[in-house]
C-alpha cells in the first residue's frame, strides 16, 4: 500500500486479551486449519484463524448429499466431521504454530462434559490463542444448538468451558432462536470474553424430480449473501445488548459487506462461505477495509464499531 | 511464506473461452484459454469453475478436463442445473477464472500394457486425457463406452484417434449392441485381457464395473462425482466412504482405487 496516497490506518482490533492485527477472521468450517488454503492466502495477513470444529472424539459427520446450493447461498449439514482434539493437536496445530497468526480453536460437544474435556485439553497448548464455543451447530442431533437456543443451558457450558481455561473464550450464538439478545447477556454474564454470529439458519431445500430433501439429512444450515441482513440485524441488536466485544458474520463477500457488520456493532468480522467461491476472499477484504478507512479519511478501522447513526 | 513449485500449487488462472459449442442434446464442448492450468494438468484432475460473479448463485462448479490442447482445455459438459445452463449461455470471448488442477487423477501403473477404458454417458469427460496418455505410453487402449442413443456417445474423436478398440452400446440400439455398457464389459475382460480397468460413468455403472474387473482380478479405478463447494479440500461437502475411512472427492480423489470405495446405494447424482 502507498501510504503517501492518505493516512496510516490503525488496523488492531482488541477480543479480550487478544489483540488482533486486523478484524478479519475465517469463519469456522469453511478454512478446515488453513493448510488447504495457503496457495492462495497469506496466514499472517489475518486477524486470525478460526479452525473447524474440534470435539473430543473422532466425528464421522452425516450422510451425503452435505449440501445444497440455494439462491444467493447454501444449505449446508456437514455435521461437524473432524478427526478429534488429540488429532487436531498433533496434525493441524504444529502447522497453524509456524503461521505467525492468531489461532481461535472451535469447540464442538455432544455434552456439556465434552465441551469441557476439549477445552481442559486445548488449555495446555501454547499454539492456541483463543477458544470458540460452538453452542450453534444446526447439524448434530445431540449437543451443538440445543445448548445455544436455551439460556440456562448457554450459561451452563460457558461457565463450565469457563471454569477451565485461561484463554480468550469466545461464545458463538445461533440465529435459530426468538431472542438473541437474551442468549448474549446469559453468556455474557458467565464470562464470555466476546460472542460470535450468526451461525447459520436452519433450512431445508426440496427435490421437485425426486420429492426428497436435498440434504441426506434433510435439513441444514443456511450461509451466504442470502442471510447477510439478518445476522447484521442480530449483530446491531446483540451489540446493543452486551459490553464485550462481537464477532460479526453472515454472508461477507467483500469488504464493503464487512464493513456494514462493523457499523452494526463487530469489533471483528469473520469470512465464511466466500472462502468456497474465492479462496483469496480473506485477503481482499483485508485490503478492502483499510482502503476503505484511507478513503473516508479513518485513522483507525475499530472507529466503525457500532457507528451507525439511529 | 514459501510457496512450492507451479506444478504442486493449486492455481487461481483467469481464463477466456475460446468456443463454447453444442455437442448434443443437453452436452457443451468449452474450450478455455488456460496456459498455466494447461502446462501442469494430469490426465483425471479437474477445475473449479466460476460461472457467476453475481449472487443469484455462488457456487464453482467442479469439471474434469477431457483434453488439453496446448494452451485450451477441453471441457465436456452436462446441462443440468442452474450452473451449467448460466454455463451454456457463455459466448466466445468472455472470461471466468477457474481453480485447478485440483485432485488425484488417473494412475497409469509400471508395465501396463493394455487398458480398457469404461465410460458410461458423460464419464468420457475425464477419459479423453487419460486415452491420450495411455497410447502416447505404447500402451493397448480398449474403449467400452455406453450413452442411451448413438448421439450421446460423446468424445468419440479422441477415443478413435487413440484406441485399437472401441465397442459401444446404446439403450436404443441405434449404434452398437443394445443394452448396457456393463454386458460389453464382461466380454472385453475376457477376449482383451486388459490389466487394468478406468471407469467413469453413473454409480450404478460403475459399481458393476468395479465387481466384474474384481471378479476377473483385474485393478480398476473409478473417477467419482460429489457435490463440492470449495473444491480443495476444506468444507468436506464431496467426501466418499472408502475402506480406509472417509475420503474427500475433491483432493484424494476424484480417482479412487474401485475396490477400496463403499459404494452408497442411496447417493443422488449431483446436478450442477
Amino acid at each position: 500500500m502507498d501510504s503517501s496516497k492518505g493516512i496510516n490506518v490503525d488496523m488492531r482490533v482488541r477480543i479480550g486479551a487478544l489483540e488482533l492485527r486486523n478484524p478479519v477472521m475465517t469463519a469456522s468450517g469453511t478454512f478446515a486449519s488453513g493448510k488447504e488454503y495457503a496457495d492462495f492466502v497469506d496466514l499472517s495477513r489475518l486477524g486470525a484463524v478460526v479452525t473447524k470444529g474440534v470435539s473430543m472424539k473422532p466425528w464421522a459427520g452425516n450422510a451425503s448429499p452435505r449440501i445444497a446450493e440455494t439462491a444467493s447461498g447454501m444449505l449446508n449439514s456437514i455435521g461437524l466431521q473432524n478427526p478429534g482434539v488429540e488429532a487436531f493437536c498433533a496434525k493441524d496445530l504444529p502447522w497453524l504454530a509456524t503461521q505467525d497468526v492468531p489461532v481461535i480453536v472451535n469447540v464442538s460437544g455432544h455434552s456439556l462434559a465434552e465441551y469441557v474435556a476439549v477445552a481442559e485439553r486445548l488449555d495446555s497448548e501454547s499454539a492456541v490463542d483463543a477458544l470458540e464455543v460452538n453452542i450453534s451447530c444446526p447439524n448434530v442431533d445431540e449437543g451443538g444448538m440445543a445448548f445455544g437456543t436455551d439460556c440456562t443451558s448457554a450459561a451452563d457450558v460457558t461457565r463450565a468451558v469457563r471454569a477451565v481455561t485461561s484463554k480468550t473464550l469466545i461464545v458463538k450464538l445461533s440465529p435459530n432462536v426468538t431472542d438473541v439478545t437474551e442468549i448474549a447477556r446469559a453468556v455474557e454474564a458467565e464470562g464470555a470474553d466476546a460472542v460470535s454470529l450468526i451461525n447459520t439458519l436452519l433450512g431445508m431445500a426440496i427435490d421437485t424430480d425426486t420429492w426428497k430433501p436435498k440434504l441426506a439429512r434433510s435439513v441444514g444450515g443456511l450461509s451466504g449473501p442470502a442471510i447477510k441482513p439478518v445476522a447484521v440485524r442480530m449483530v446491531w441488536q446483540v451489540a446493543s445488548a452486551v459490553s464485550i466485544p462481537v464477532v460479526g458474520m453472515g454472508g461477507i463477500m467483500n469488504a464493503e459487506d464487512a464493513v456494514e457488520f462493523m457499523l452494526a456493532g463487530a469489533t471483528a468480522v469473520a469470512v465464511g462461505t466466500a472462502n468456497f467461491v474465492d479462496p483469496g476472499a480473506t485477503m481482499r477484504v483485508v485490503d478492502g477495509l483499510e482502503q476503505y478507512c484511507r478513503l473516508r479519511g479513518l485513522d483507525r478501522v475499530s472507529a466503525m464499531t457500532g457507528a451507525v447513526s439511529r | 511464506m514459501t510457496l512450492p513449485a507451479e506444478t504442486e500449487r493449486k492455481l487461481l488462472e483467469r481464463v477466456t473461452v475460446l468456443a463454447n459449442d453444442r455437442v448434443t442434446e443437453g452436452v457443451g464442448l468449452l474450450v478455455l484459454e488456460s496456459p498455466r492450468v494447461a502446462r501442469v494438468v494430469r490426465p483425471g484432475q479437474f477445475v473449479h469453475l466460476r460461472i457467476s460473479t453475481g449472487t443469484d448463485f455462488v457456487l464453482r462448479r467442479p469439471f474434469s478436463i477431457h483434453r488439453v490442447e496446448e494452451d485450451r482445455l477441453h471441457i465436456l459438459y452436462q446441462v443440468l442445473g442452474t450452473g451449467t445452463r448460466a454455463l451454456a449461455e457463455k459466448r466466445r470471448g468472455e472470461e471466468m477464472d477457474l481453480i485447478g488442477p485440483l485432485g488425484h487423477g488417473w494412475h497409469i501403473p509400471d508395465g501396463v500394457a493394455h487398458a480398457l477404458l469404461v465410460a458410461g454417458g458423460l464419464g468420457a469427460a475425464p477419459m479423453g486425457m487419460l486415452a491420450e496418455e495411455l497410447s502416447a505410453a505404447g500402451v493397448a487402449v480398449t474403449v467400452a463406452q455406453g450413452a442411451p442413443c448413438a448421439d450421446r456417445l460423446v468424445g468419440r474423436g479422441v477415443f478413435d484417434a487413440t484406441a485399437r478398440r472401441v465397442e459401444t452400446a446404446t439403450d436404443d440400439g441405434s449404434e452398437g449392441q443394445r443394452g448396457f455398457v456393463t454386458a460389453l464389459v464382461e466380454s472385453l475382460l475376457v477376449s482383451d485381457r486388459p490389466d487394468i480397468v478406468y471407469v467413469c460413468g453413473p454409480e450404478p455403472m460403475a459399481r458393476i464395473v468395479t465387481a466384474q474387473a474384481a471378479a476377473a482380478s483385474v485393478p480398476c479405478q473409478v473417477s467419482l462425482e460429489r457435490l463440492m463447494a470449495c473444491g480443495i479440500g476444506a468444507c468436506l461437502s464431496c467426501v466418499v466412504t472408502t475402506r480406509d475411512g472417509q475420503r474427500r472427492a475433491c483432493v484424494d480423489g476424484p480417482v479412487f482405487d474401485a475396490e477400496s470405495v463403499v459404494w452408497d446405494t442411496s447417493e443422488i447424482p449431483p446436478k450442477h
